[in-house]
């Protein structure tokens, strides 16, 4: 195997890695603050994209065409917006049915999820035809042999690990962050230091949900092109992810993130017939690594939830 | 009339599921003393102080504390009346450090100097917290995390603290250092509800007392007279 391929795989998984961890890292605090799976999570980013999409056609429409003006726009508003989806999902879906089972919630997401896909690929124009999405990011590349180094993907690494520490400074620095913990650990006393539940749980869910956004506009500007069904696959990886890592541990989440990435990439690479057996080959090891270690990598009693 | 930093139950009945687990309870907790509930395992001691914070909220009856009608207020908004909790059990956050702890006892506080100086002050009620301000709480003692929950209780700086069972789980020795505390907490100006089973050193620091029985308030007066009812101490303490 050539270096130069080699150095190529490294980066696409990276990638790849990255993209799942901002999707894994919503399902475990989703799960860390309610003890629920949220379903809806993988549509919620394709939302998170298709927004994207469409401010990109409004900034075009009124004539701004910095490429960086543009980029800065599409992520703020799809953020927003998508976390604005997510707190409303937890709002008006999740928490009402806090004393069901969880399986009730587990159902109710699922049909969010597909009521999300279905309108866009009902209503967004052509929306069930793939969608090019606009390449924003500088076109450059640097070659050494025959490893490519892409200026964009470099860039999308760089923004998604600066995500990725924000996310985790977040948690871990700041009085919201430290009320998400407690409200993680013991929702009832959390609420007798004065935390107001409710709205620590919406705020939560308003950051996964924006992370995803982040995760599926990272999608599209790295393949060029996003799908009203995207977010199916990307949610499945995204909460193996989260499960493998060990649900309710951000780094466990990350962890697994890039721990599936890695089994993708290396299935392409080793496997001799084909690469289109890269999701077989990595969910067959995720399901071998949850019959070893049935509570995840980063067993919930040996380290912090959330 | 309200009264000032008065908490006032008003014939609350207080149900989990269909059954009803208080029925008809009415108490006051006067301002600046130590007001006791006494009784056995059972008799609903847990559920009035759930109701007191909204947890589990009475279906019917009313609490009010001072002129502030608390029925049916989220919790976080009953505590930001000026009313804490020392919980049963301690309920730390296990995998918070002692500081984090202590800071949530003053979330709803703002100024981070406030909470720093509040702080230094639990730190001085219990110095060996100091040294351990960085451990998690749930690797620590009974004891210390018996410290941790007391001095978490005090961050909020509260007009009224609840106090619920503080003597479960602890050393002989340390509930008689709990209860000293507890009595320092009050000539400090802080209201005490406390919830207990321990009798005697109980009613040896509390003003007042109530009695509980199957959700019921079945005997009340000053603690020494209640010390002295000879049907109480036979019927529910041995």
């Amino acid at each position: 195997m050539d270096i130069g391929f080699l150095g190529q795989y490294v980066v696409n998984g990276l990638m790849l890695g990255m993209m799942y961890s901002l999707v894994a890292v919503g399902f475990t605090l989703f799960f860390g603050v309610l003890d629920i799976i949220k379903f809806s999570h993988g549509d919620v980013l394709m939302v998170g994209a298709f927004a994207g999409l469409t401010t990109f056609f409004g900034l075009e429409a009124i004539g701004i065409e910095s490429a960086w003006i543009q980029l800065v726009t599409i992520v703020v508003v799809s953020c927003v917006l998508t976390g604005i989806l997510g707190s409303m999902i937890g709002k008006y879906l999740v928490l009402p049915l806090k004393s069901a089972p969880a399986l009730n919630t587990l159902l109710i997401t699922l049909m969010a999820g597909t009521v999300l896909r279905e309108c866009i690929r009902l209503f967004f124009p052509d929306g069930s035809n793939p969608k090019p999405f606009p390449s924003l990011l500088p076109s450059e590349s640097y070659s050494w042999g025959n490893f490519t180094l892409r200026l964009d993907s470099l860039m999308l690494l760089i923004f998604g690990t600066l995500v990725i520490v924000a996310i985790s400074l977040l948690i871990n620095k700041t009085k919201l962050g430290l009320a998400i913990r407690a409200v993680a650990q013991d929702g009832e006393t959390a609420k007798i230091m004065g935390i107001n539940f409710t709205l620590v749980v919406i705020v939560t869910f308003a950051i996964g949900s924006g992370v995803a956004a982040i995760a599926g506009i990272m999608n599209g500007l790295y393949y060029n092109e996003i799908n009203f069904d995207m977010g199916l696959l990307l949610g499945v990886i995204g909460f193996s992810a989260a499960i493998v890592g060990g649900l309710g541990n951000i780094y466990g989440a990350i962890l697994g993130g890039f721990l599936f990435a890695g089994l993708q990439t290396f299935g392409a690479v080793a496997l001799p017939f084909a690469s289109a057996y890269k999701d077989v080959f990595a969910f067959a090891v995720i399901i071998m690594i949850m019959a070893w270690r049935p509570t995840g990598l980063i067993a919930e009693r040996t380290s912090e939830r959330v | 009339m309200a009264i000032d930093g008065q908490l006032e139950v008003r014939d609350i009945y207080t149900a989990y599921d269909k059954a009803d687990v208080l029925e008809g309870i009415s108490l006051n907790v006067v301002p600046g003393k130590i007001t006791c509930l006494l009784g056995s395992n059972g008799a609903g001691k847990s559920t009035i102080i759930r109701s007191i914070l909204g947890l589990t909220p009475p279906r019917a009856g009313s609490i009010s504390f001072g002129d502030k009608d608390l029925t049916g207020l989220a919790t976080h908004k009953i505590i930001a009346t000026g009313i804490a909790c020392i919980p049963e059990g301690r309920k730390l956050f296990p995998k918070l450090s002692v500081e984090e702890n202590l800071h949530l006892g003053a979330y709803q506080e703002t100024s981070k100097d406030v909470v720093r100086q509040r702080i230094e002050q639990v730190f001085e009620i219990f110095p060996r917290l100091h040294d351990r301000r960085l451990q998690l709480a749930g690797t620590m003692s009974g004891g210390e995390q018996a410290m941790v929950s007391i001095g978490r209780g005090l961050m909020g700086a509260p007009k009224l603290l609840l106090i619920d069972e503080p003597s479960l789980g602890l050393s002989p020795l340390f509930v008689k250092e709990t209860f000293k505390i507890i009595n320092k907490i009050n000539e400090q100006g802080i209201t005490v509800f406390l919830v207990e089973q321990n009798v005697h050193q109980t009613l040896a620091i509390a003003h007042y007392g109530y009695v509980l029985s199957k959700g019921q308030v079945v005997a009340e007066g000053e603690s020494a007279v209640l010390a002295e009812n000879s049907e109480v101490r036979e019927a529910y303490f041995g």
